[in-house]
């Protein structure tokens, strides 16, 4: 059975969403406890090798320290933990490093710890492998929230094979916005606001949101994407995008009160709201500002720059954890005969 | 021209003219300390400038801040005279603490500055005091506090933020995480390497930023401050960022790795990514900055000069200002 990986990168959740709004901030011990979980419910599923993003953030720490602990007691019932020989550089890049090495090391699945930005740096990176979210960070429209346990579970379900390759897994949509010829993606949304400077990333002020473009949008989400689940929702299989037109609140014929970021609600006019077709360029409304991909200023622009936003379908995979579960429950994957008749008195 | 940035056109000018005069005068100090003239040690700023003006752009004179043994950044950027700092570098009578400070001891309190400091963590408790002071006084001033990653782990920065978190007090702890703690790397010396974490086991709230990126540091630096005089209480702002030099002057620097300050000074100079910004998007031209260059350095060359002109103290002043009453 192929290894599977796995990436948690400290550094996710720190930005100013916990200053400007009321963002969570999911401590190191935590991120080291959902490593465990997730270790827990691989080796249910018979996964027996897992590599793992090297970091100096104080997970690894943690998680050696339970493993060779229980290794010494005998107790141990995890599968091997192997860490990626790579340079650690404490940023964002290496969560694409990882992903990259796994993909060439051709592991099963990849589980990410994070949040839409972690997400959207490892899709980025890891080809074809499929990922598994677990929701760590701070606006996560792409992870669903679910028991890391269970995560874990369902991948060793659908990386062995126990669980067929159509039902444990999903084709995406992504957006990929290209500036000058470079190519960045995103996953979930894909923002363009006034303000020409990335600055301390996250978007928050909407009176410089211009445009957004979305590839799903739920009315029950959460950051930029509830802008189109409030308006024309999305489903995250339908082969298309939205695209709407933003101005300032009162300076458009309608204006949304929608949640910005976790506990942060704000007001944007909406212009007009547009379906987009698949592999069909669109361009900014503005001529000079930034992108925000998946929530987070990357990139700027001006007058002189090409810019297109482009929306594509089946573009990569994911672990549907759900179907992989509801699979094991009506096969059984998870049911072991008792060899013996149940002893007198023993409950049923 | 259409200016896209948080700063007015003067704003971001005089956020360069701050940061270019940290660089010269810890680029010429660089090179006047290895002459043998100044006592004691001193501990550049270079490389980390983004970090203390992206700040101190948003402060005025009554709010107050407690530096470090790396204080020279902090004290241009608040506005302390740069010709009484170096003069006070040089031990002289001309100095901002009449030369009997030196480089890890140089204050104004007409401008907030409380004084660079010799002793790691020890601007912490002194900074709550100046947010207790504002609180009292009902003024909304805010203090701030700068210590690195290996000041972090001092029981004073702890007890500190306790002390902030109980009292509300309008106070940031500022996190200039540089990777060393003097030769030791943040990996090795930090249980979790996440401030963020530790303002949480305190009950505020923390943020990381790019210590090299100015906009980054200018537009969380403002979110904290604002929180701060709003009397939302204190919180943490760790930056990441870059030491151009070694801890001290006459460090070899074996602790780093082959060709890692040559990188950072090509890809990872807050200056230079600064400069980058403003002249692509067209707010400024490149002539108005190379005119403050040479005012700049004009400034340290006069700065310098005059220090070395100056007298010592006499040594009568040797008992003098030991003691404040109020």
């Amino acid at each position: 059975m192929r290894a599977i990986g796995i990436i948690a990168n400290p550094v996710s959740a720190r930005d100013i969403r916990r200053i400007v709004s009321h963002a969570g901030n999911l401590p190191i011990n935590d991120r080291a406890n959902i490593v465990l979980r997730l270790l827990t419910g691989l080796a249910a599923a018979a996964v027996t090798d897992v590599v793992v993003m090297p970091e100096n953030g104080g997970i690894r720490t943690q998680l050696m320290r339970t493993i060779e602990r229980e290794r010494r007691m005998g107790t141990l019932r995890l599968p091997a933990v192997t860490y990626l020989d790579m340079p650690v550089t404490s940023t964002f890049a290496d969560s694409a490093a990882a992903a990259r090495r796994m993909d060439d090391m051709g592991v099963g699945a990849i589980v990410v710890l994070g949040g839409d930005g972690t997400h959207r740096v490892v899709a980025s990176s890891c080809g074809q492998i499929p990922i598994a979210g677990v929701s760590t960070g701070t606006n996560n429209a792409f992870p669903e929230f679910r028991e890391p346990t269970i995560t874990g579970l369902a991948v060793g379900l659908a990386a062995s094979g126990r669980v067929p390759a159509d039902i444990a897994l999903a084709l995406n949509k992504r957006l990929v916005v290209t500036v000058n010829g470079r190519h960045e993606i995103a996953l979930v949304d894909v923002a363009v606001v006034a303000e020409r400077y990335v600055g301390a990333r996250a978007i928050w002020k909407t009176e410089s949101f211009r445009d957004l473009f979305v590839t799903f949008g739920e009315a029950d989400g959460i950051g930029m994407s509830s802008l189109v689940g409030l308006t024309d929702p999305l489903d995250r299989t339908t082969p298309e995008g939205r695209r709407i037109r933003l101005a300032p609140a009162g300076a458009a014929p309608r204006t949304l009160a929608f949640p910005v970021a976790p506990g942060l609600m704000g007001k944007v006019g909406i212009l007009s709201v547009e379906t987009m077709a698949p592999d069909i360029a669109c361009r900014p409304s503005v001529n000079s500002g930034s992108i925000a991909l998946d929530g987070e200023r990357e990139l700027t622009f001006g007058k002189a720059d090409d810019v297109s936003i482009r929306l594509e379908i089946d573009a990569f995979r994911t672990v549907r954890v759900s179907h992989c579960m509801a699979f094991a429950a009506r096969h059984g994957l998870l049911v072991h005969q008792s060899c013996s008749p149940c002893h007198e008195g023993e409950s049923r | 021209m259409n200016n896209p940035f948080p700063l007015s056109r003067d704003g971001l000018l005089t956020a360069y003219r701050r940061m270019k005069t940290i660089r010269e005068f810890e680029e010429r100090l660089h090179v006047e300390f290895a002459k043998g003239d100044i006592a004691g040690f001193v501990h550049l700023y270079a490389g980390e400038e983004a970090a203390g003006v992206g700040i101190m752009m948003h402060l005025e004179d009554h709010d107050r801040i407690a530096s470090t043994h790396r204080g020279h950044g902090h004290c241009i950027a608040k506005g302390v005279d740069v010709r009484a700092m170096m003069a006070e570098i040089y031990g002289k009578a001309t100095g901002a603490c009449a030369g009997k400070g030196g480089s890890m001891h140089i204050a104004d309190l007409s401008k907030g500055m409380m004084g660079a400091n010799g002793i790691l963590g020890a601007g912490a408790p002194l900074i709550c005091g100046a947010g207790l002071a504002a609180q009292k006084l009902g003024h909304d001033g805010v203090g701030i506090t700068f210590f690195g990653d290996g000041a972090s782990n001092q029981g004073t920065v702890l007890e500190s933020m306790n002390l902030a978190a109980i009292w509300n007090l309008p106070v940031i702890f500022v996190v200039e995480n540089n990777g060393y703690a003097e030769s030791t790397s943040v990996d090795y010396a930090v249980a979790t390497d996440s401030y963020v974490d530790r303002a949480a086991g305190f009950g505020m709230p923390g943020i990381t930023v790019d210590g090299t990126d100015f906009f980054a540091v200018y537009e969380a630096a403002g979110e904290v401050i604002r929180r701060a005089r709003e009397g939302g209480g204190p919180s943490l702002l760790e930056c990441k960022m870059i030491r151009f030099y070694g801890h001290f002057e006459g460090d070899a620097q074996t602790y780093r790795a082959p060709g890692e300050i040559e990188e950072n000074r090509a890809h990872r100079d807050c200056l230079k990514i600064f400069t980058g910004k403003i002249l692509e998007a067209g707010v400024v031209e490149s002539g108005e900055l190379a005119r403050i260059d040479s005012e700049v350095v004009g400034l340290i060359d006069d700065a310098l000069e005059s220090a070395q002109a100056a007298p010592l103290p006499s040594a009568a002043e040797l008992t003098t200002d030991v003691y404040v009453t109020y």
